[in-house]
């Protein structure tokens, strides 16, 4: 790709970058939220129309003006947020759109949908029923069944949007020995991501994007982590993560034998003000149920004692009213009241306190506390007026966790809260929970990426299995260690 | 998400001001189409006709689109409205029959109070069972239209026309409808169907854009369940919009027994459509989350101009019905192509 430039209505998005891969290559590409690494690849992936500049794909210049030339000429893109029919079969999805259909029944077949996915399961070595509903699948194994659809389509370029943000850390290591494996059959392989310590261990080349333009392509031998954020930030980001400056104090939320039907089991635990507790596990471990059901998201027995007393019902309502806040671990589903102003998203939580006569909502009134949690996130951009849905991941982020912030909760729940976001707005929320602790706030940290918890974390609760297998005081420096906890014995299951 | 937070630094504003342009364009067609009727017939831009035959008619369904409005920007819909105005018709006019012999000032309010309370009762109904029970809203209120129809007919004894016996208190009533309030002298009257219409817009306006009820209601249709988990009532909050959309449905039956005086179970039906298409063709998109009571009452205004036009060119009702389900289907698409739009 040379000299690419694409405008959004008067904007440039990409302002004349140079990209490159080569067969058996996986090239990295890296950038900030907003720097253009998804808009490159959307040009390459045939979204747009109207890009300037030129493609050389095998060989031969050519334009790729529609998704449908992008798949045909062997261009795949696999997207974090994935694009599985959740209520077809892994067979059926990696064969979507090349069904055979027998000639005088006009049947489908289904024998050969089965026998061509299994071929391709078993040409990639992966481990998939081809039977199985998607939908009973997890995350991992979904991606799995994405790169599989795009291998059975011929791809000779496959492009991966941020693969391992919703992953656990074993899977992502079976990813990689996935694409260290189709980069051997001689595929060239683009690899976005945020994760950057993860990128050593898979990439041969990384090239950084800044604000549309390209920053440098180097080696990845020759690129350490600091030289790659330096690239990125435009300045050097000696401390990603705070000093720990918390002190934890007495006791304020008490669970007992909380449990829920094939989630979780009798989960007991204190938390104490001032204190960062992290939850660690791997994905489905049930980390996310128990934060759901101390929130009162999920219905769950057993006992949450509040400040000394028992609460009695639970439910998001209640929680938000008594001091409890949660920053949920879906963003998009979960978070952003799509459609609506930052403005509104900001104060959902708090109008009750903001009501006046009559439940009267002074909109200027809206506005300088909207304006008030924009400064103190610096959400950009800084206007309340904005729609959400148009804000980059990592402002979408900065906004649900300032809503939580504006209801000055007592307990603060944080469900993988830097997911696919930039590392300027990782470190913003990392000082943030520091800074929270430090006010005596007590916070629940959950999160995949354990070097995260491993850092900001007083003590770390391992889940296994929805069990409660061990608890680990931090901060660590050993992640290894975090990691084996999580994962020991998971092979018996 | 990475795909959309691109292009986030760039379009800020652009998909919301297009659906500003969707709106002045409804608006545009409005005012065009009077001044095309105006200069076809003289007697168009007459007070008499605007008042009487345009906003006058247009009352009683204005009242119910403005709740619907609520109901729709929550990201629900109410097929049952029309069945619940006949219930609420009947036991209007049954209960001032029934209490006739103690006087009107007695018989008229407890009329009302009874009237309102079912119209509340009966939009609570849908409300539960949408929200608390999660039923689809489509298949609650596709039911509940033919229960409430069916409870009207047993009401009336199956279908006959009903009307209040004493001959005073019916003249008393229909006062609602034939009164004229004087605004510039008397040549140019208000009547009263306008003045409820604008209570309840004023009313509804300040509900939905000045407090925490309208917020919720907004974050309902933007997104429910991250509405749920910001601490928001979700349930309570979508109940009420049902049952607010119930209420405006008795408010509209106290408009329509004044003006007919006489009520027969099977009126209205198919209504629902008409009141459904004017809060769309207003702008409020099927899946909620944006809208306004100032383009719903747009909506009102087009499609009984559009009505009022037909009439004066003696267009059969089968066109009609054609016409109006061309302008809904139009304005469903363009309002789905405006949301890709701003969401892509």
């Amino acid at each position: 790709m040379r000299r690419i430039v694409k405008d959004f209505s008067g904007t440039r998005a990409l302002d004349g970058v140079d990209f490159e891969v080569r067969k058996g290559e996986v090239h990295a590409l890296i950038g900030e939220n907003g720097a253009g690494k998804s808009t490159l690849m959307n040009v390459l992936a045939g979204r747009f129309d109207d890009y300037q500049g030129q493609i050389v794909f095998d060989g031969n210049q050519i334009r790729i003006a529609s998704p449908r030339q992008a798949r045909d000429i062997g261009i795949a893109i696999i997207y974090q947020e994935l694009t599985v029919l959740n209520n077809l079969s892994v067979a059926e999805n990696i064969m979507l759109g090349d069904e055979k259909i027998r000639r005088w029944t006009r049947k489908l077949d289904r024998a050969f949908i089965k026998q061509e996915a299994r071929s391709i399961i078993d040409y990639l070595g992966f481990d998939l029923n081809p039977d199985k509903p998607v939908e009973r699948l997890s995350t991992a194994q979904q991606c799995l069944v994405e790169i599989a659809g795009a291998i059975r389509r011929n791809v000779k370029l496959l492009v991966f949007d941020e693969p391992t943000a919703p992953l656990g850390s074993e899977d992502v290591q079976k990813l990689f020995q996935v694409i260290r494996d189709l980069k051997a059959k001689g595929l060239g392989i683009v690899y976005i991501s945020h994760r950057l310590a993860e990128l050593p261990s898979v990439a041969d080349r990384v090239t950084v994007l800044r604000d549309g333009r390209k920053v440098g392509t180097k080696p990845m031998d020759a690129c350490p982590i600091s030289e790659m954020s330096r690239m990125m930030l435009g300045h050097v980001l000696s401390e990603i993560f705070p000093p720990k400056e918390n002190q934890p104090g007495k006791c304020i939320l008490k669970v007992k034998g909380l449990s829920r039907k094939a989630k979780f089991e009798d989960i007991s635990f204190e938390l104490r003000e001032g204190e960062v507790l992290g939850i660690a596990g791997l994905l489905g471990a049930g980390r996310t149920e128990i934060a759901r059901a101390l929130f009162g998201a999920d219905k769950a027995a057993g006992t949450v004692e509040f400040q000394g007393k028992p609460m009695s019902s639970l439910s998001p309502g209640v929680c938000s009213i008594r001091g409890i806040g949660m920053v949920p671990e879906d963003r998009k589903r979960q978070g952003t009241i799509t459609a609506r102003p930052v403005g509104e998203n900001l104060n959902i939580s708090i109008l009750g306190r903001l009501s006046g006569f009559l439940g009267f909502q002074s909109p200027r009134r809206l506005n300088r506390q909207a304006d008030l949690m924009i400064g103190r996130m610096r959400i950009d951009p800084p206007d309340p007026r904005v729609l959400i849905q148009n804000l980059s991941g990592g402002n979408q982020q900065k906004v649900i966790v300032g809503r939580w912030l504006a209801a000055q909760p007592k307990v603060l729940i944080f469900d993988e809260p830097t997911r696919g976001i930039d590392i300027g707005t990782k470190s913003q929320i990392y000082k943030l929970i520091i800074k929270l602790a430090k006010e005596g706030r007590a916070i629940i940290l959950i999160s995949s990426e354990l070097i995260e918890l491993a850092k900001l974390a007083d003590r770390i609760l391992i889940i296994r299995n929805g069990r409660l297998v061990s608890e680990m005081q931090a901060p660590l420096d050993d992640v290894d260690l975090l990691f084996d906890a999580c994962a020991a014995k998971e092979e018996s299951v | 998400m990475t795909g959309a937070s691109e292009k986030s630094t760039v379009r800020t504003r652009g998909g919301l001001s297009f659906q500003k342009l969707l709106q002045a364009s409804v608006l545009v067609l409005l005012v065009t189409l009077c001044i095309f009727a105006s200069v076809r017939t003289p007697t168009f831009f007459t007070w008499t006709n605007l008042v009487d035959n345009l906003f006058t008619n247009a009352a009683a369904l204005g009242v119910i689109a403005l709740g619907m409005t609520f109901v729709m920007i929550a990201g629900g819909f109410d097929l049952s409205v029309a069945s619940i105005t006949a219930v609420c018709s009947v036991v209007l006019v049954l209960t001032m029959d029934r209490f006739s012999s103690y006087g009107p000032m007695v018989a008229i309010p407890t009329a009302l109070f009874l009237t309102v309370l079912v119209g509340i009762g009966l939009g609570a109904i849908n409300g539960i069972l949408i929200a608390h029970i999660g039923v689809n809203p489509f298949v609650v209120t596709l039911t509940t239209m033919l229960i409430f129809r069916g409870i009207a007919l047993i009401l009336t004894g199956g279908g006959q026309a009903k009307q209040v016996a004493d001959l005073a208190l019916r003249h008393q009533f229909s006062w609602v409808y034939d009164a004229g309030i004087p605004l510039f002298g008397q040549a140019y009257q208000v009547s009263i169907p306008i003045v409820i219409f604008l209570a309840v817009f004023v009313v509804g306006v300040y509900l939905l854009n000045f407090t925490r009820f309208g917020h919720y209601v907004f974050a309902l249709g933007g997104n429910e369940e991250a509405a749920w988990l910001a601490g928001v009532n979700t349930k309570q909050i979508k109940t009420l919009t049902y049952v607010l959309c119930g209420s405006t449905c008795a408010i509209a039956a106290v408009i329509f027994v004044a003006m007919t005086a006489t009520v027969q179970a099977e009126s209205h039906q198919g209504k629902e459509l008409v009141v459904i298409a004017s809060v769309i063709i207003g702008g409020t998109p099927l899946g909620g989350g944006s809208g306004s009571l100032v383009a719903t009452l747009t909506g009102v205004m087009l499609l009984r101009v559009i009505d009022n036009l037909l009439t004066q060119f003696n267009v059969g009702t089968e066109y009609r019905k054609v016409v109006t389900g061309l302008i809904i289907l139009v304005a469903v698409v363009i309002g789905v192509l405006a949301k890709r739009r701003n969401l892509r």
